[in-house]
């Protein structure tokens, strides 16, 4: 009894520093955008979401973008949206990493690097993370990409 | 008696560039990030996509530890490519294969032209494991003192007045 009361335990302390799980809510974010106006997470309750941790200086991030902008405009008009979080220091570099990829999604961005707010309370590690959550903003899966991504955004934006 | 007088040239590191090399985009990993920021010398980290390295501005008045730069991006399971140091500099006067002392530490300088630097400048360090294993065989074949092995003083130093082991960077420009 008294080893399974330790193991609870453990499991506790482990759930409290990890990352959002899988299948719970997402916790409401309010970033300021580029024009510097608060977008709420919240108010993109009702379509399918993906939330993007990325940054101008992330190789593997600019790439997923490349993916992104192809399929952002058929997959927008069934109800899907692109919540990006940039960790980007230099507001200049976001903007300008905006304007070459050619993105014309939801961005955000947040000062601090790693260290910053939502990224700590996210846990992040490394970028590009990814959240995709359905209409109900519970959290469905984590870091797919390619066509792995477009056939689960498909399947919640069918439900 | 020879009397052995090290002159200590004047001058002051303010920044330091280093590439990182490991499996995944280095970059992209908090772990080297939160690593370097834990140094007491250490302002800023600031990566740099276009070099895929990291920009680092160390404190003001403070002495920056160029071995624990190098320390926090292995303990970060990562390795560095290449190490650039920036100085700023005023009449040190650095010859090629020999040993100067900056800022209280030991240069060796290696593949220059003797010169005198002055203004803000750039050292790259070449010793083992601040380059790639490739770059760091063609350097170290530059002289054939033995410290570029080591990085640190050999017997052979002590009539220069330098202690054996003692911890000397090797650099070029």
């Amino acid at each position: 009894m008294k080893q399974l009361l330790f193991v609870s335990f453990l499991l506790v302390s482990i759930a409290v520093s990890a990352q959002p799980p899988i299948g719970s809510l997402s916790p409401e974010i309010i970033l300021k955008d580029v024009s510097g106006n608060a977008v709420s997470l919240s108010s993109l309750k009702g379509k399918v979401v993906l939330i993007d941790f990325w940054a101008s200086w992330c190789g593997p991030c600019r790439k997923a973008n490349k993916h992104l902008v192809s399929i952002y405009p058929s997959l927008k008009a069934k109800g899907f949206e692109i919540y990006s979080i940039s960790i980007d220091d230099d507001k200049n570099d976001w903007k300008k990493a905006i304007a070459a990829d050619k993105i014309n999604w939801l961005q955000v961005n947040e000062n601090g690097g790693w260290n910053a707010p939502v990224a700590s309370q996210w846990n992040i590690n490394q970028i590009p993370t990814s959240y995709l959550l359905d209409k109900e903003g519970k959290i469905i899966a984590r870091d797919l990409a390619g066509r792995q991504l477009d056939s689960k955004i498909n399947q919640l934006l069918k439900k | 008696m020879a009397v052995f007088v090290i002159v200590d040239m004047q001058a002051q590191f303010t920044k330091a560039t280093i590439q990182a090399s490991g499996l995944t985009c280095a970059m992209c990993s908090r772990a080297i990030d939160n690593s370097l920021k834990q140094l007491s010398f250490v302002a800023t980290v600031q990566p740099d996509i276009k070099n895929s390295a990291f920009n680092i501005m160390f404190k003001q008045n403070d002495t920056a530890d160029i071995d624990a730069l190098k320390k926090a991006v292995e303990d970060a399971g990562f390795s560095v490519a290449k190490f650039t140091i920036t100085g700023v500099f005023s009449n040190t006067a650095v010859k090629n294969d020999e040993h100067v002392a900056i800022a209280g530490k030991e240069y060796h300088f290696l593949n220059i032209q003797d010169q005198v630097l002055n203004g803000e400048k750039n050292l790259v360090i070449i010793d083992k494991n601040f380059l790639t294993a490739s770059a760091f065989k063609k350097y170290s074949a530059a002289t054939g003192m033995q410290c570029i092995k080591t990085g640190k003083a050999g017997s052979c130093c002590e009539k220069a007045g330098l202690a054996a082991g003692t911890r000397i960077f090797h650099v070029t420009i």
